[in-house]
């Protein structure tokens, strides 16, 4: 199926499979390996991606079904050089430890503080639980992502 | 600039940088050239004979490139060698043949074109099953009442023995009571994020076979793969990348061996990676079991002799069975000083997913065990729970002590553990806190456990199941080198799966060659071909402390010493006289005589005869490391099974919602002592995780399986992980007791708050629930769990 779309802010035309899923469509088709497959059942969010700006589960969603649409990923906010604000406070932190979790974790919590620069540790919490991590206990995430928020407001 | 000094700060993670711009590297970001991508056919049936399998239709799909059964599998490979021999032989290959022995094991594997098209060829695959009576009850397993996984065995019991230590029978007849309980627990998993996955690819020019997994423990696999498909592990390659998270879940040469026998079979390579639900139900899950345990105690409290009656539900783990019991003997008196101790074990099959290891391996068990057992003692002596244990601790002024099992408890103050905990818990003010909530009519509970933290298995303590050495003791190799620009490069047979080992190897190797770990290079993963590596190399067992640090020191030390002959050769000088800093070997007080490491390295590679007389050229050294507290078993069955003992404490406060029966944690305190801390910042986070563990363990997480064998929680929909919601702002603290015994002073950290975490948790359910008498023998708490004692209790 002929399908139009844009990655990263890059046009993409493709004839793609209409069973093919996003998340597979980017890996395979694309090579944006950022992108992790956790569980393909919507669960751990490892497949988060920005869809049209709002976190989206890339494992849930065909390729087909982003006809049009603009698709953010870990690739998409990272900088050419160095790491973004909020890369750079998961790095001071150490907010992850095996980082297969990290790039879903990052692309939910740029959405966060998208909507909501000034977070409450709860708010951090609660917009996290929608993605699971496996490894670190979610505390130095919630450091993080409370961090990356200062530094921002400084 | 160099400092020196780096090990025990907390320098920054290396693998941080690329992990959170998403340029890991993991197993299923590989892709070989003509890359074919396998799927399997799995038994639906806990037990059932396969009557006729008819691939016809699969192979004839477009797209599919290879098929394979399990008669071809047994036809092209040899079955894959238990650990332990079993009475009588019997084979178990890499897909299942004749017989099926749990829901989700492979019967047939296809490799096609992607993934979705060898998905589509295995629902044309036509079985006809014969149905056969499960195996679901480990208990009727070990009395001889289960329909048999393998008839010629006779048994599901797989191992079964009583080992006794001290005078047990006496402590009991001394005793003024005796405490008995019995205990159950769940199976569970850690579930590392990204799946288990591996690619083979068959080169048809030397018969030899490369693989990519992300298996943690690369050299026992190694031997295995050429065992089973008969080819030298000279003719082998297995590399690592970056692994997504390990907990021990992650290995199954099975999965290589259908992969290689694929790729044969197609001339091409192929790539396996489970999906969720095969991860959940076929991969590896922590073997459930029942406890009977009775505890001999005098009327002040003291403990007497302690009685341990283990049955352990192995699933069809004919591979690695019993290490659930064995490794208990390493935690069995916890961190009390109980003189006589007696273990019965049970290592049963039964028609469900085989278990294997998963962090902390039967600790976690047998710490909820003991731990809730002192919690029940503390009620019914009319004691406080603190009391209690600091009465039976062993002191920090009996270090090192011996165990009754034959290990060493090598350091460490366990009193002042506690004691530490309780302060930064506040624990007399939690108590009060309790006392009006109480009051008030909320369900506060306080709990608090502690343990011991084992690290680094011996794998003599097989001994005393075989009676006969195989492997044994705890080492891993590595290497160093200063490349031919000056620049170092470091590698360890050890792959992490998340424990920044390269940071870690890094500030070791720094501290030695005078450098800042930025300059210095770790490997990423392992490479059989590159990486130095022993059949005991990889990641499990709590052990990089143990072993691995004395594997890059050594290797880093060598290098170093080289380094001085070089330049004290070329500068006319004493090796005595010279210092290694800044990147440059200079005689002490006088920096302007100084050579750098890329002029000793070019004397060292390329002007070979500016060397010493009889130096070797070159700068890379390889050195390996066992640790010298493993010993073998002695006559009287005593062996250290695990070398060196961190410890913790955990003190939490949670609250019942009585119209919910949900469980919140409103406090929870972790005071631990892993020795010297190598990096303060990893080791903080693997505090976290591992009580996080612990807590989804408590509350969440089991394998549920019905009567007939099915698993009923086969997704994260309903087999549940803690979220940022459910794991609280875990408060660390600690001690720092040295191990005289580890090259560093560094003990084990990651299992950590997964062996307490449960017993912490449920100590404190049951102290919220007080009021009604109940007493949690088994886990997980669930609220419907929660809900149903208190309507019993009404």
């Amino acid at each position: 199926m002929a399908t139009r779309l844009t990655v990263n802010g890059e046009p993409v035309e493709r004839e793609i499979d209409p069973r093919r899923s996003l998340s597979d469509f980017l890996r395979e088709d694309l090579g944006l390996t950022g992108t992790h497959v956790g569980c393909e059942h919507g669960v751990c969010g490892a497949c988060t991606v920005l869809v049209d700006g709002e976190s989206a589960r890339a494992c849930l969603l065909l390729a087909v079904q982003c006809e049009g649409a603009a698709v953010t990923t870990i690739e998409g906010l990272t900088p050419a050089e160095g790491l973004s604000p909020l890369q750079e406070a998961f790095r001071a932190c150490h907010g992850l430890q095996c980082g297969f979790c990290t790039p879903g974790m990052i692309v939910l919590a740029h959405e966060l503080l998208a909507l909501n620069p000034a977070p409450t540790t709860d708010e951090i919490r609660e917009a996290l639980a929608a993605n699971l991590c496996m490894c670190t206990g979610y505390v130095m995430i919630v450091r993080a992502v409370a961090r990356a928020a200062a530094a921002a407001r400084a | 600039m160099t400092a020196g000094g780096w090990v025990g700060r907390a320098v920054p993670v290396k693998e941080d940088a690329r992990l959170v711009a998403g340029r890991g590297r993991f197993l299923d970001d590989l892709a070989p050239g003509r890359l074919l991508h396998a799927a399997m056919l799995r038994s639906p049936h806990a037990h059932a004979r396969i009557v006729s399998i008819d691939v016809s239709a699969a192979a004839a799909l477009p797209g599919v490139a290879a098929v394979l059964t399990g008669a071809e599998a047994a036809a092209r490979s040899r079955p894959i060698r238990p650990l332990i021999p079993t009475a009588v032989p019997v084979n178990d290959w890499c897909l299942a043949v004749d017989r099926a022995r749990y829901a989700g094991e492979p019967v047939v594997a296809v490799a096609a074109v992607d993934r979705a098209t060898a998905e589509d060829a295995v629902d044309l695959i036509r079985v006809e099953w014969e149905p056969l009576p499960a195996a679901v009850d480990a208990e009727a397993g070990a009395r001889g009442e289960a329909p048999l996984l393998y008839p010629d065995l006779g048994t599901n019991v797989l191992w079964h023995d009583t080992l006794t230590y001290g005078d047990v029978d006496g402590g009991f007849a001394r005793a003024d009571g005796v405490l008995e309980e019995r205990f159950e627990f769940s199976r569970y998993a850690s579930t590392p994020l990204e799946t288990f996955g591996c690619i083979a690819a068959w080169d048809a020019g030397t018969g030899g076979y490369t693989f990519w997994t992300n298996d943690q423990r690369p050299g026992l696999t190694l031997a295995i793969l050429a065992e089973s498909l008969g080819v030298p592990q000279a003719r082998l390659q297995l590399t690592c990348p970056d692994i997504g998270g390990g907990f021990g879940n992650k290995r199954r040469p099975a999965y290589l061996l259908i992969c290689a026998l694929l790729a044969r079979r197609a001339g091409r390579p192929v790539k396996f990676v489970e999906d969720r639900r095969e991860s959940l139900a076929a991969l590896m899950q922590a073997a459930g079991g029942v406890m009977d345990l009775a505890l001999a105690y005098r009327a002040d409290g003291t403990l007497l002799a302690l009685a341990v009656r283990d049955v352990t539900d192995e699933g069809k783990n004919l591979i690695s069975p019993a290490q659930h019991n064995l490794i208990k003997l390493g935690n069995i008196a916890n961190g009390y000083r109980i003189p006589a101790v007696r273990y019965a074990a049970w290592s049963v099959l039964t028609n469900t997913c085989p278990s294997g290891a998963n962090r902390g391996i039967g600790k976690p068990f047998m710490c909820f065990a003991i731990e809730r057992a002192m919690a029940l003692l503390a009620r019914r002596l009319g004691m406080d729970p603190v009391e209690l244990r600091l009465r039976n601790y062993v002191a920090g002024s009996d270090m090192p002590y011996a165990t009754p099992t034959g290990a060493t408890y090598d350091s460490g103050d366990y009193p002042a553990t506690l004691r530490a905990a309780l302060e930064r818990f506040d624990y007399a003010g939690r108590r009060g806190e309790q006392a009006r909530a109480r009051a008030a009519g909320r369900l506060l509970g306080i709990g608090i456990a502690t343990s011991v933290e084992p690290a680094g298995t011996n794998l003599a303590s097989y001994e005393i199941i075989t009676g006969r050495r195989a492997a044994s003791g705890s080492a891993e190799a590595a290497m160093v080198r200063v490349e031919p620009d000056g620049r170092v490069r470091a590698a360890l047979g050890d792959p992490p799966s998340g424990q920044g080992y390269e940071t870690v190897v890094a500030q070791i190797v720094a501290d030695e060659l005078g450098l800042s770990p930025d300059e210095v290079d770790v490997a990423r993963g392992f490479d059989s071909a590159t990486t130095p590596w022993l059949y005991l190399s990889g990641n499990y067992s709590n052990k990089f402390s143990v072993t691995d640090t004395g594997a890059v020191l050594g290797a880093a030390r060598r290098v170093r010493d080289k380094l001085l002959r070089i330049a004290a050769h070329r500068l006319e000088a004493d090796a005595a006289d010279l210092e290694l800093r800044d990147g440059a070997v200079a005689v002490r007080g006088v920096p302007s005589r100084a050579l750098t490491l890329r002029e000793l390295a070019r004397t060292a590679y390329a002007d070979v005869l500016g060397l010493p007389p009889g130096e070797e050229p070159g700068l890379e050294a390889r050195h390996a490391h066992q640790n010298p507290l493993a010993r073998p078993m002695d006559a009287s069955r005593r062996v250290p099974s695990q070398l060196v003992f961190a410890n913790a404490a955990h003190c939490c406060l949670v609250e019942v919602d009585p119209a919910t029966g949900g469980v919140k944690i409103l406090a929870y305190v972790v005071v631990h002592d892993c020795g010297r801390e190598l990096n303060p910042l990893i080791v903080e986070g693997m505090v976290h995780g591992s009580t996080a563990h612990g807590i989804g363990a408590a509350l969440l997480e089991a394998f549920r399986y019905d009567a007939s064998g099915q698993l009923l929680t086969s997704t994260f929909m309903d087999y549940l992980k803690p979220t940022a919601l459910d794991v609280p702002d875990i408060d660390v603290g600690r001690l720092e007791h040295p191990s005289p015994f580890t090259p560093l002073g560094a003990k084990g950290v990651g299992e950590g708050g997964a062996i307490p975490g449960p017993a912490a948790v449920a100590n404190a359910v049951e102290d919220a629930l007080a009021r009604w008498g109940v007493t949690v023998r088994a886990l997980p708490i669930t609220p419907e769990q929660v809900w149903r004692w208190m309507a019993a209790a009404r």
